[in-house]
């Protein structure tokens, strides 16, 4: 048997069943696939002594579509999303993003809800208890020191989700419920740049579903850099999503994940917005990159390399993006 | 710590255990049910040896509560065979050198089984992203491909 | 399908004239039904309701003099029943005689962050994991060096006291007039390159069951070893117990590459605790766990110089390694070694000098892994090869043409080489990659490399020096017609128990239904050193070989009683003796066993081999490592597509050729080549170990990143068949020499697709893109009439 500490497990049928549940244990955890908490517990990152597992709550479990508007339960699994007939005809940036995530036989499991609520990575968080005592913890967990920097006071895990960024470029808005009720908020909305903390949600709140806008005339794509083609997390991630209308940019949306302890909405976009989506364009787009992210040592491959690559993903991304916009 | 009663199919046969609610589905398998073929590789998630089918969806048992299948139909490696013969899939892994240590080779197959279940054809590309959890360290996968596709009937 | 015999069994046909052949088939491995089926039975699978849970407590320090170690309250915790230290054993233990440093509980002295300190057995988890939380250790911390430079820093302290300097070895041999060559040489080129640590990741995380007889007071160990023999001695040596006392078991093994060639200390441990627990352990180590026991391939700087005449001839060589060792022995002297005495036994060499360096540094111990000590020496030299080739301006295929050996010969460091198929594997990769047609033609950032490699096939000299034979293998016959071949040699995966049992059905003429294999009970099975050095085939195999020669004798002279006839004239068909060139139906093989057996009752044979002396070496110091009666030779080509925007190298194809000499079973070689050439591209691209003030970062399989089936390029593997004059069947072995061609073939591949000369492994693609750079920043400031 592999030690696991104790808990108990309850299943809720409904959203207001899961809410009620966690009333009685703030600090209760989250179930769905298990792809990302069981490991954490293995690990003895988080050791709940409630888990609500909310993989079979009805609300939570299907898509929908209304006034072209689709309607995404957080409980449905990232298979589901990859195969759902129109996903694939209509945001098909979000398949791209799901088939990136971990390997096939996670994406079976893990869930659109807990690849957005994904907790941060850290090269010195994402280790065994040994370890990590051995190494005096650090603040995201029990400890005193970020190792990554340890002159300051912030946690610089990374935000690790691949879909973050793809629903971010679609304008996603994600609906929540909470023991004050529900709330529907911008997908960038939901996070903070604390890898510690990094989801703005009320304690007992929890994502229900996201919410995406028709984006038929959007041309969105998402690119990953990783160091093999299965399992790794992303070391960075661009998505995009460009709309040219008579050859100028009528709207330019880029998330980015991975280089901070959240998945980040580019600032700046709209001032490239009625110019044509040209080389010049891209390059001024680019250079905003820099000074917005905040890659750091999280991860075995080196933060510079991150800088980089992000730039680099981005120009090419925007190049295709635009040529197929003008096809 | 309290126990629940767990029900679920596993390899056709329904079964009722008492089981912890912190149990992980391998433990469950290898150590109550006795299935020792489900194999442990890692400390959770990511080498794929503890593949099993959850309603005939591969599953990474090492990082799924026990309680999570409750009501649902569960295959491991000892369910392949069918009146003590192997199956297409093992056979094929057999006979073309997909296994060598034989250590990720349960979850490889169950892997593929749950591949073939949804796609009977699959391409090279299908095959390679069907399996692309599952860790091997002898083959350097070329035979694993071969064994799939000669299994799906793809080649001879 | 299910009711079709399996592909490789013959038909049994009474008075079939022709006995089926089992060598040179492609036989599925006789153990491959129960690995597919789930029936294979692991270590971790034996499941014991009465069996305590053991779990080690490891130093949080990198290097550290104890001053106690407090487990009086993990004592006390109701649910433990035993708990060790330091102090219940001070017997050092190591696999070779002369450099046995590590103890199986760390005694004074904690060296790396991991290094065992104490153990637990318990009733169950829960248990086990409290009483961890309860030990304490205080310590006087001493520096840490996880280096190769801080460790050997002036006034460094030294890690153990007879290593002054943290040198654990340093060689120096020089073969030929290196000075003479480098005169006659028309242009020298001398490289640096550098290797990070690497690891096994055999796919079954370790594990021990031990079973503690208190009545007997003898000990039985099921274990996940490549080398039961060893651990057989380590363990009465460390509990202080008779041998005959030990029973040392090897279940299915779940890959081994060199991790498990050493007896590991919680091998010891496992039979410590359940000595003191009374009773039966289980020892399960958690993936980390097993990285942290790690013994892979040390993290190597290599600096090589060759010297070339105009025309492509090389004219001497000198290397210099140092290689980052870890905190113990274990292996590193030979791995060392090797990497000095196979920079020769593959080209024409006139003159070699090699200066080695193993450095004990704060970090888990290296040891051997896959392609032991040759693999970093061999990709810096190659990719050497590739730059002189450019240099010189011949094709690099070409340049190594120009240096080829010719066998048979000894060479300058005293290794004997009698077959040597390098010059077909290079013919074979040529033509099949399209070398000539395509290489400069691809698209941008599409690149074609070669590189070549090579292994000895068994040590020729054991690490326990006994006199034996190296290897022994017994064959039983009985009453009911079946053969069991009993065999020491530990099949950890790569299937020397098909090959055994396909070189004694083969001599018997036999199909395998009548043969049954058992390998590694030390109380049933004969003595064997283990599967290291790639020795089992060549070794055993020729001990099997013997082995049923001799049944066979036998046979043949029951044969002959019954028949009347002289054994001279006797025919075996397998299933059939019978008078030669008699149209007589002969006799069947159970009534000549029936013959065979009537006065002597059961038979028992045997079949030993031993190296001769003239292949064992010369008489300088170190000369122990490198001489082997055979050596496998490897050519590839790798075709690679660098993504510039990202840096990422993909391997699309890899054409690999291997001279195994003959291939006793094409399948398992195949298999055995595209796997060791699929872990040269881990290393290549992917794979690496660091630390973070000695703490191992990627103790995982997320972070260390074993490449995965989607970008596993297809591995074409070409047999070539030398025929070895002293290998079973002409073999040689398979499996190892392969993977260190393929490293430097995609470097080569790398510059060859755009220009930039990688010297650093692995070539991931932050190095990569990094190159990529630092090769446009270098190409504007030569071009200083375009503006920036």
């Amino acid at each position: 048997m592999e030690f696991m500490p104790e808990f108990r497990v309850l299943r809720p049928a409904s959203v207001e069943d899961a809410v009620a549940a966690r009333r009685d244990d703030p600090d209760a955890c989250l179930l769905a696939g298990g792809t990302d908490l069981v490991p954490n517990i293995r690990r003895g990152i988080v050791a709940p002594r409630t888990i609500v597992d909310v993989s079979e709550v009805a609300e939570m479990r299907d898509i929908r579509e209304r006034d072209g508007e689709v309607r995404i339960g957080a409980s449905v699994t990232l298979a589901e999303l990859i195969e759902h007939p129109i996903i694939r005809q209509r945001f098909s940036v979000l398949v791209q993003a799901a088939s990136e995530v971990a390997a096939s036989s996670h994406r079976q499991v893990a869930t659109v809800g807990g690849n957005l609520c994904l907790d941060t990575r850290c090269v010195y968080y994402n280790q065994s208890e040994w370890w990590r005592r051995s190494n005096d913890y650090c603040f995201k967990h029990q400890g005193e020191i970020c190792h990554v920097a340890p002159k300051t006071v912030a946690c610089f895990a990374a935000y690790s989700g691949d879909l973050a960024p793809a629903f971010i470029v679609l304008d996603g808005a994600v609906e929540v419920a909470g023991p004050d009720g529900n709330r529907v908020m911008p997908l960038p909305e939901m996070y903070r740049d604390d890898g510690r903390d990094h989801l703005r949600l009320g304690p007992g709140e929890m994502v229900v579903a996201v919410r995406v806008p028709a984006a038929d005339s959007w041309h969105c794509g998402y690119v990953k850099a990783r160091v093999r083609s299965a399992i790794d997390f992303p070391l960075a991630g661009v998505a995009a999503a460009v709309k040219l209308q008579a050859g100028s940019l009528a709207g330019l949306r880029v998330a980015l994940t991975g280089t901070n302890a959240m998945p980040l909405l580019l600032q700046g976009t709209e001032d490239l917005v009625g110019a044509p989506l040209d080389d010049d364009a891209i390059d001024r787009l680019v250079a905003l990159i820099p000074k917005q992210i905040q890659p750091m040592t999280s991860t075995v491959t080196p933060p510079g390399y991150r800088r980089r690559v992000v730039a680099n993903m981005t120009r090419t991304l925007l190049r295709r993006l635009s040529a197929e916009a003008r096809r | 710590m309290a126990k629940a009663i767990l029900t679920l199919t596993l390899n056709g046969r329904p079964r009722e255990d008492a089981v912890s609610h912190n149990v992980l589905l391998i433990d469950y398998l290898r150590e109550i049910a006795h299935l020792t073929g489900t194999k442990m590789g890692c400390d959770g998630g990511e080498c794929g040896a503890c593949t099993v089918l959850v309603d005939d969806r591969p599953r990474l048992s090492c990082i799924t509560l026990a309680h999570s299948v409750a009501g649902k139909r569960v295959e491991t490696i000892e369910g392949g065979a069918r009146d003590g013969r192997l199956s297409q899939l093992q056979r094929a892994f057999h006979e073309r050198l997909g296994s060598q240590c034989g250590y990720c080779t349960p979850g490889m197959i169950m892997a593929a089984e749950g591949l073939l279940r949804r796609t009977p054809k699959p391409s090279t590309e299908e095959i390679r992203q069907g399996l692309s959890g599952n860790i091997c360290r002898c083959t350097g996968y070329t035979k694993i491909i071969e064994a799939v596709r000669v299994a799906a009937g793809d080649a001879t | 399908m299910n009711d079709a015999p399996p592909a490789h069994a013959p038909p049994r046909l009474v008075g079939e004239r022709v006995p089926p052949r089992l060598v040179g088939e492609r036989v599925p491995l006789i153990d491959g039904v129960e690995k597919v089926s789930g029936a294979a039975k692991y270590t971790a699978d034996f499941t014991h309701a009465d069996a305590l849970v053991g779990r080690i407590w490891r130093s949080p320090y990198s290097h550290a003099d104890i001053l106690d170690v407090d487990v009086s309250e993990a004592r006390a915790l109701p649910g433990v029943v035993a708990v060790l230290t330091g102090d219940d054993c001070d017997v050092p233990f190591g696999i070779l005689p002369i450099a046995q440093n590590e103890y199986p509980l760390a005694r004074q002295r904690v060296r790396y962050r991991g290094d065992p300190v104490a153990a637990v057995a318990a009733v169950d988890e829960a248990t086990a994991e409290r009483a961890l939380s309860l030990i304490r250790m205080r310590v006087t911390p001493l520096p840490a060096y996880c280096d190769p430079k801080s460790a050997r820093a002036p006034g460094a302290v030294p890690l153990h006291e007879n290593r002054p300097g943290n040198l654990e070895r340093d060689v120096h041999h020089q073969f030929g007039d290196v000075d003479a060559g480098f005169a006659a040489a028309d242009i020298i080129v001398e490289r640096s390159y550098a290797c990070a640590e690497v690891t096994h990741v055999q796919m079954e995380p370790d594990a021990s069951l031990a079973a503690y007889d208190a009545e007997r007071d003898r000990i039985t160990l099921h274990t996940v070893s490549q080398v039961p023999y060893y651990v057989h001695l380590k363990v009465a040596q460390c509990l202080g117990m008779d041998t005959s006392q030990i029973r040392v078991v090897k279940p299915f093994i779940g890959g081994g590459f060199g991790h498990r060639t050493e007896t590991l200390n919680f091998e010891i441990i496992a039979c410590l605790l359940a000595r003191a627990a009374r009773g039966r352990v289980r020892l399960k180590l958690s993936r980390e766990e097993t990285m942290i026991t790690h013994r892979g391939r040390p993290r190597t700087d290599v600096t090589v110089k060759v010297g070339v005449t105009r025309d492509g001839k090389i004219t001497a060589c000198t290397c210099e390694t140092v290689q980052a060792g870890g905190a113990y022995g274990g292996y590193g002297i030979v791995t060392v070694l090797y990497a000095g005495s196979l920079l020769n036994a593959i080209y024409d060499i006139p003159a070699v000098r090699y200066d080695g360096y193993r450095i004990y540094t704060n970090t888990p111990p290296c040891g051997a892994m896959r392609g032991h000590g040759s693999v970093n020496v061999r990709y810096a030299f190659e990719s050497l090869l590739d730059e002189i080739a450019r240099e010189i301006q011949t094709d690099p295929i070409e340049l190594r043409r120009r240096n080829l050996l010719r066998a048979p010969l000894r060479t300058i460091n005293d290794l004997m080489v009698e077959s040597y198929g390098l010059p077909a594997c290079l013919d074979y990769v040529e033509q099949a990659s399209g070398w000539r047609e395509r290489r400069g033609r691809l698209p941008k950032g599409k690149g074609l490399g070669i590189a070549c490699s090579h292994y000895v096939s068994g040590a020729a000299k054991p690490v326990h020096w006994t006199g034996e034979p190296h290897a022994v293998v017994n064959l039983k016959l009985d009453f009911d017609g079946g053969i069991t071949l009993l065999t020491g040699a530990a099949d950890i995966g790569q299937g020397s128990s098909t090959i055994l049992a396909q070189i004694v059905g083969d001599v018997l003429g036999l199909d395998l239904s009548r043969l049954t294999v058992v390998a590694n009970d030390s109380r049933i099975t004969p003595k064997d050193n283990g599967s290291y050095s790639s020795r089992v085939t060549f070794m055993v195999g020729n001990a099997a070989l013997e082995a049923a020669k001799n049944l066979k004798t036998l046979l043949v002279a029951a044969a002959a009683r019954k028949l009347e006839a002289q054994p001279g004239d006797i025919e075996c068909l397998g299933e059939v003796y019978r008078v030669r060139g008699s149209q007589d139906p002969g006799l069947p093989f159970g009534a000549v066993v029936k013959e065979a057996l009537a006065e002597s009752g059961t038979i028992t044979v045997k079949g030993t081999f031993m190296v001769p002396r003239k292949y064992q070496g010369g008489s300088y110091r170190g000369a122990a490592v490198g001489p082997s009666m055979a050596y496998s030779y490897a050519a590839a080509v790798a075709e690679v597509t660098i993504d510039e925007d990202s840096g990422r190298v993909t391997v699309d194809k890899v054409w690999a050729a291997h001279d195994c000499g003959y291939a006793l079973n094409p399948l398992s070689v195949e298999g055995q080549v595209q796997g060791a050439v699929w872990m040269g591209l881990g290393q290549a691209l992917s794979e690496e170990i660091r630390y973070h003030d000695g703490l191992p970062v990627a103790a995982n399989m997320i972070d260390y990143r074993v490449p995965t089936i989607v970008e596993s390029p297809d591995i074409e593997v070409k047999i070539v068949e030398s025929v070895d004059p002293n290998g079973p069947f002409g073999a040689k072995e398979a499996s190892e020499g392969a993977l260190a061609s393929v490293i430097p073939a995609v470097a080569n591949a790398v510059y060859d697709a755009i220009g930039i000369r990688l010297r650093e492994t692995p070539m991931t693609p932050d190095r990569v893109l990094a190159a990529i750079e630092r090769h446009e920043r270098a190409q504007r400031r030569n071009r200083p009439g375009r503006a920036a």
